[in-house]
């Protein structure tokens, strides 16, 4: 399994949280981007020609608000360059404020296969309180186009104000649309964003607010057949995301454009931020990777932990001793003692307690070196 | 130098008064530093001394003055901590010593410690010369300042030199009092050698640099020295003076203050107080030392990485050699792994010395709260003394305990004798007597547990009064007191060091404090902790730690993952900094949090 991530720095609107590589004002750049996109693409043919590739995600930013026929060219450029599977899953991110019944025909024809629409809040206020371009109603026009397509739905929680009813709502809202799959993931005010000096003035929820309103949420997504599979993703049977579960099997995957990461035969290395820099790079014919570092042996272990642990089913043992040689049982049984309120040994694998996953990083940390 | 021209001399004076500036202004007015090397207060020369404004160490120089009888005069002044804690610093000048220089703020007036320093002078029985500092402050009240001194310390103080040591007004008239004053050491020099050793220090190339004041006889390098608490013979390898760096001089003779080399391994083998004599020709008796140094505060000192003991250790025997008052044995607590209970001349001997250990070795360390040393008698008749919590019999072997006392001093404007009333009353005082020095001080006398004021007291009584009431105190002895050990526990398990003894009519109170303050700097675990604080098994305060709910990254996607990463290993890196106590992890500041009296 390995996957293709495709960053497209470009939105309407900045949102107040937003720490990602994202240029409203640059949209007018958005050809040139794409060509580079195109032409990064074409350089690591030669070099990924015996990968198979199954997933290909393209997120932002807003890929939705670029002209509908880039993204036609970039996922034919994919296909022109590697070895994508038929029935790949191929996944776009999308702003309900910038969607068109046009744009999604598009889509749809292009191959894309599975869409994933930002709601983040059923509650219009809380809405432009994050710098949302959109409304709950824009939200309901975009969920009816894609009406029986395989599309997700973001949810934030720790908002300013957000009661466990605004949670539940908004996940209501998703399902009754039609979400397959719905990430409820919440807010990091991270310093430098908007949103930070919310934080920093107290008016977000504090952990343990933020902890119930999981909670809520996690027993109204339950109730409506969502079932977690990952400590912030939840999906109707079948539907996980495969992309995203390639990063949590540490999966090999290769990103291109702005700040895109990649991870390829252990080699974790991550573009330049700086758009004029990634053209720059691009158009002298070079990468534009600014960071690389080799993951070695130990390292590679530790991430296998981190991430599986993430996920609801935990370490796989008999997968974690073919990687790694040794029986993960054995050789962490000094953390496994100490930590058994909070793990669940069962089927070959080991894992962190659902009732537990909220507090992963606590747990997680016993397993490093 | 003839010896009737060698003044031997040291200054004595209240916290603040001026001390540093005065022993400043002496060098540069005799030319022994020029301007350009006057860095100010020059003798202190440890940083701490700097920052804090205090002397700590004692530090001796030479000087030559030429008086107005135009006869040149050798000037030995040894300078001398002004704080409560180091009055066993000051009586080892004083022994070397023939006059000392007492200082007094000419707008502060008498203060506690101004006291306590002139009767340690009296005791050692110098030549007291009173100088009136800071005269050129608008508030300064010369005359009255002189009329107190006449009355509460009973000193004639006309001839007390006015002076300004910032301004450099008065230095000369200093000098020649000094000359004129002070008397010139006596003693044979002719006799077999008879040295006080005041202080020592480790030099890491000369080994132990002993400070002396030769009392009879001579010394020069290739002497063989002995002192008498020992039989060990050295060579002397170097003698000479403190000008005020160390410079040589072949030969030291009666009267003579200076220091010795003879390439002595360890501060251990000489003892300050103890004689140097000469190992061919030794003196019969050794000189009369001083007042033995007597911890007052005790704690426990552990590092906060447990494999760095030795480190420690060889921290704090590299401090010893340079201060004899610091005492400590190894030590072992549940808690914290091994380390050291040390003695401490008072609380904030305790913290410089901490400080020291951190900066000076840069090793982090963990401390447990001050106590002092209670007088256990047990139900079969033994006595001992405890000053570890944690080695205190159980209750039922304990017939009764007995906790120090002092006598305190405080000097203050009237104005604020509620307040100071009101907190010895807090701290289980005992009034003795309050004396008006004129309508605007007055002194009262108390009693106090020793085990009240190493708290908190000296910055209770300078907050309740804005800084003006001025405090000392002397140990006065044992009494019987109602004390019991106050236990905290963590998730069900007692800590050790975290238990103090207190007396039984605050120990609720302190109980109950102790657990907000610990439920405040107890971080969150993965599980509900329950921090109790009791009483021979009988819990009386309780506050829960709640479990963390949420400790997630909630997004890791491809280029999440070496963030989270990144972010686990500073947790990782945190939990290093934490000691476990059962099941619980606590970081290092926690143990300081005793200390806390108040919540806040």
């Amino acid at each position: 399994m390995a996957g293709i991530y495709v960053h497209i720095p470009f939105c309407k609107s900045k949102c107040r949280y937003c720490d990602f590589a994202s240029f409203p004002d640059k949209l007018c750049f958005a050809e040139s981007y794409m060509a580079c996109v195109y032409r990064e693409m074409a350089k690591r043919k030669e070099e990924l020609k015996d990968y198979a590739f199954d997933t290909l995600y393209i997120g932002g930013g807003t890929p939705s608000v670029i002209d509908e026929n880039y993204i036609a060219m970039l996922v034919a450029a994919a296909k022109k360059n590697f070895n994508l599977s038929a029935d790949a899953e191929i996944t776009i991110e999308m702003n309900p404020g910038t969607v068109s019944a046009r744009k999604i025909e598009v889509y749809k024809k292009c191959g894309i296969n599975r869409f994933s629409v930002g709601l983040q809040s059923a509650i219009n206020e809380q809405l432009s309180d994050l710098g949302r371009i959109h409304t709950l109603n824009e939200f309901v026009t975009c969920a009816k186009l894609l009406k029986g397509e395989n599309f997700s739905v973001d949810v934030m929680i720790g908002l300013k104000g957000q009661t466990a009813e605004d949670v539940e709502k908004t996940i209501e809202v998703a399902a009754a649309f039609g979400a397959s799959h719905i990430s409820m993931y919440a807010l990091t005010p991270e310093d430098g964003t908007p949103i930070y000096t919310d934080y920093l003035n107290g008016e977000l929820p504090d952990g343990d607010e933020v902890a119930g309103l999981y909670e809520s949420g996690f027993k109204k997504l339950k109730e409506l057949g969502f079932a977690r599979y990952e400590v912030s993703n939840f999906c109707k049977k079948g539907k996980q995301s495969h992309h995203n579960l390639n990063y949590w099997r540490r999966g090999e995957y290769i990103g291109f454009g702005v700040s895109a990461s990649s991870c390829i035969n252990n080699v974790r290395f991550t573009n330049t931020f700086d758009l004029d820099e990634y053209f720059k790079c691009i158009l002298s014919d070079n990468f534009a990777v600014i960071d690389s570092e080799e993951i070695d042996k130990e390292g590679q272990e530790e991430e296998y932990i981190m991430l599986a642990l993430r996920t609801e089913e935990g370490i796989d043992l008999s997968d974690f001793k073919n990687k790694f040689g040794a029986d993960f049982a054995e050789k962490y049984a000094a953390q496994i003692k100490r930590l058994e309120n909070f793990l669940l040994l069962e089927d070959g694998r080991i894992k962190i307690k659902p009732e537990s996953l909220f507090v992963q990083n606590g747990i997680i940390v016993e397993f490093l070196n | 130098m003839e010896k009737k021209n060698i003044r031997n001399f040291c200054i004595i004076a209240h916290i603040d008064h001026g001390k540093s500036t005065l022993a400043d202004r002496l060098m540069e007015k005799t030319g022994q530093v020029s301007k350009r090397e006057m860095e100010d207060q020059l003798l202190d020369s440890m940083d701490i001394e700097r920052e804090r404004g205090i002397t700590i160490k004692l530090t001796p120089v030479r000087m030559f003055y030429t008086a107005k009888d135009g006869q040149e005069y050798e000037l030995n002044l040894i300078d001398t901590p002004g704080h409560v804690d180091f009055t066993y610093e000051v009586s080892r000048s004083l022994a070397a010593c023939e006059g000392a220089i007492l200082i007094v703020d000419a707008s502060q007036g008498v203060e506690a410690q101004t006291l306590a320093n002139v009767y340690l002078a009296l005791e050692n029985n110098l030549e007291i010369l009173p100088v009136i500092n800071k005269i050129d402050l608008p508030s300064a009240r010369p005359d009255e300042v002189k009329a107190e001194i006449e009355e509460v310390i009973g000193l004639d103080a006309s001839y007390a030199p006015l002076v300004s040591a910032k301004e450099g007004l008065g230095i000369e008239d200093v000098l020649e009092a000094v000359v004129k004053y002070f008397p010139a050491p006596e003693g044979n020099g002719e006799a077999p050698l008879r040295a006080l050793i005041f202080d020592s220090y480790y030099d890491n190339y000369k080994g132990v640099i002993l400070f002396v004041r030769i009392k009879e006889g001579a010394v020069k390098a290739g002497d063989r020295i002995k002192t008498f608490r020992s039989d060990k013979i050295y060579e002397v390898v170097e003698t000479g003076v403190f000008s005020p760096n160390l410079l040589p001089k072949d030969r030291l003779t009666a009267g003579d203050v200076g220091y010795i080399a003879a390439s002595i391994k360890s501060i251990l083998d000489v003892a300050v107080g103890d004689t140097v004599t000469l190992a061919d020709n030794p003196a019969p008796e050794p000189l009369a030392g001083y007042k033995k140094v007597q911890s007052v505060v005790f704690c426990g000192i552990y590092p906060l990485d447990g494999s760095r003991f030795n480190d420690l250790k060889e921290a704090i025997l590299k401090l010893q050699l340079n201060d004899a008052s610091l005492i400590f044995e190894p030590d072992n607590s549940v808690a914290l792994g091994f380390g050291f209970r040390c003695g401490f001349l008072g609380l904030l001997h305790m913290e410089i010395i901490q400080e020291r250990i951190e900066r000076e070795f840069g090793l982090e360390i963990i401390t447990t709260a001050p106590s002092v040393s209670y007088k256990v008698v047990k139900t079969d008749g033994e006595t001992l003394f405890v000053d570890n919590p944690s080695h205190l019999p159980p209750q039922s072997e304990i017939e009764h305990m007995e906790e120090p006392i002092v006598k305190a001093d405080i000097f203050s404007p009237p104005d604020y004798l509620g307040q100071i009333m009101d907190l010895c009353r807090e701290k289980r005082g005992t009034f003795l007597q309050m004396t008006y020095l004129d309508k605007s001080r007055v002194r009262l006398e108390y009693d106090l547990p020793l085990n009240e004021i190493i708290f908190d007291f000296f910055d209770s009584i300078k907050s309740r009064t804005r800084g003006y009431a001025s405090f000392d105190y002397e140990l006065k002895g044992y009494e019987k007191s109602k004390l019991v050990k106050l236990d905290i526990l963590l998730n069900g398990e007692a800590c050790d060091a975290l238990s103090m003894i207190v007396h039984e009519d605050s120990a609720y109170a302190r109980g109950r404090t102790l657990c907000e303050n610990l439920k405040d700097a107890i971080p969150r675990q993965l599980f509900e902790v329950p921090v109790q604080a009791a009483i021979g098994g009988k819990i009386i305060a309780r506050e829960t730690v709640k479990a963390v709910r949420k400790d997630v990254l909630a997004k890791c996607y491809g280029g999440d993952i070496t963030r989270k990463k990144k972010l686990l290993e500073k947790q990782k890196e945190g939990k290093k900094r934490m000691r476990s106590i059962g099941s619980v992890e606590v970081p290092s500041e926690v143990f300081m949090q005793i200390l806390k009296t108040n919540k806040d």
